[in-house]
């Protein structure tokens, strides 16, 4: 070994003596700058600096499709005289977001509770009971739906806004779920059961997630035909009267921006926390069974020899 | 009608393995993982990390057919590095980056409620809850 290189790894290791969370045994592992821009009950902005696009790709894609949430997954219909039938409306009563953040990480799975059906561990109970006696049509919202009794769990649109107790929800924007005729009537019970997005889809917990890198373009990644075309991105470093920024051709991916907007059955930040969460469990599962696979290897080359 | 259950993207069944391994005979130190019921989510991001690692001579990933439910993974390494332990030290690489950027995310959700920066906005059911 050189002198040069001697030196040099005294001096990382000095580094690595000084930066709290590097370890010398990890030399690889990226070490994330995120900035929060924006959060509020709806949205969460934000920026990570200094991973791969792959990590950041995979958080995007864990947000949407295994960030686990409580939607209605079984109907007992005891009375339907809609225009609906009941297939049609247990699909669009699975569609209802309702609000978890306090339940669903204490919730189990209802495929691995020990009960038969549905218990309080792996459920909760959703009834509703609406009929129209009068000339004019009734809507039956969301707002009919009712959970146990100082249950946390409500349809999103029943959701207080922020910590005010006067707060007034009889003029927020319920879901429609059918419109009833005088003398029809819909009485039902449901449950509202965990699941995963990648599942089905109404149990993902986001609307929108947008995620964006490299907004001049200068790694082209794409290639615009003609780039005075297309809009500046906002989070756009050049002049207005520039679309492009000339080629980076030793550029890497490494900045990105999100925007994570909730359907309301989290809070931005529970999305945010549950999907890191759910990354890392997915990838400790993936080490222990690692370990086994090795275990397995080195007890076959012990049988044969 | 028969469309497979919906769980079977993400739930492994009974006695199935979530990583098998074997050798590639072809060439020396090359392994090839099958990671059952897992995507692109995993798949790339411990590709990207393997890659980082200047031992590993090869590391691709690709999923066979989109309604199988699996990726397989190939890694060739350098001689006395087995592909196992290239593997076992991405994923520790991917939980320390994963352990540290939920660290950011805590302290940055603290300050945006503590101090409601510009354009961030207070105000939660769980805000008394220590996140
Ligand atoms: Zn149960």
């Amino acid at each position: 070994m050189s002198l040069d290189l001697i030196a040099a790894a005294i001096l990382s290791r000095e580094l690595y003596a000084i930066l709290p969370f590097r370890r010398s045994n990890m030399p690889y592992a990226n070490q994330p700058r995120v900035v929060v821009t924006e959060l509020d009950d709806e949205v969460v902005k934000f920026i990570i600096e200094n991973t791969s696009l792959s990590t950041a790709n995979s958080l995007r894609r864990v947000f949407m499709a295994e960030v686990p949430t409580l939607a209605i997954d079984y109907v007992e219909f005891e009375q339907n005289t809609s225009v609906l039938h009941d297939e049609f409306l247990a699909h669009r009563l699975g569609m209802i977001p309702f609000t978890c953040d306090e339940v669903v990480d204490r919730l189990q799975y209802a495929r691995d509770c020990d009960c038969d059906g549905f218990c309080e561990r792996c459920s909760v109970k959703v009834t509703c009971s609406a009929d129209c006696k009068d000339a004019d049509t009734a809507q039956v919202t969301s707002q009919f739906m009712r959970t146990p009794e100082g249950s946390s769990v409500v349809p999103v649109s029943m959701k207080q806004r922020g910590n005010d107790e006067d707060y007034d929800n009889s003029n927020n924007d319920h879901i429609l779920i059918v419109k009833l005729r005088k003398g029809q009537e819909l009485k039902f019970k449901a449950f509202a059961k965990k699941g995963i997005g990648k599942e089905h889809a109404k149990w993902n917990p986001t609307c929108g997630v947008s995620f964006e890198y490299d907004p001049d373009n200068e790694l082209r990644h794409t290639w615009y035909p003609k780039p005075e075309e297309w809009p500046q991105s906002e989070h756009t470093k050049l002049p207005r009267d520039e679309h492009q920024a000339p080629f980076n051709s030793m550029g890497v991916a490494d900045r990105f921006f999100f925007s994570v907007e909730t359907n309301g059955a989290l809070s931005p930040e529970n999305i945010i926390l549950s999907g890191l969460a759910e990354l890392k469990r997915k990838l400790t599962f993936a080490q222990s069974e690692l370990m086994s696979v090795q275990n397995d290897v080195q007890n076959e080359a012990l049988v044969i020899h | 009608m028969n469309a497979p259950p919906a769980f079977e993207s993400h739930l492994l069944y009974p006695g199935e393995k979530k990583i098998t391994m074997e050798k590639d005979t072809k060439v020396p130190n090359a392994c090839i993982f099958t990671f059952n019921k897992e995507d692109h989510t995993l798949g790339n991001m411990i590709r990207a990390q393997l890659i980082k690692d200047p031992n590993v001579v090869f590391a691709g990933y690709k999923v066979p057919h989109p309604l199988e439910n699996k990726f397989i993974l190939r890694i060739q390494t350098t001689a006395d590095y087995a592909p196992t332990e290239a593997l076992n030290n991405a994923i520790t690489d991917l939980l320390s980056e994963l352990a540290f950027t939920e660290e950011q995310f805590r302290e940055e959700f603290k300050d945006a409620k503590r101090k409601g920066v510009h354009g961030r906005q207070t105000g939660h059911r769980n805000e008394d809850e220590e996140m």
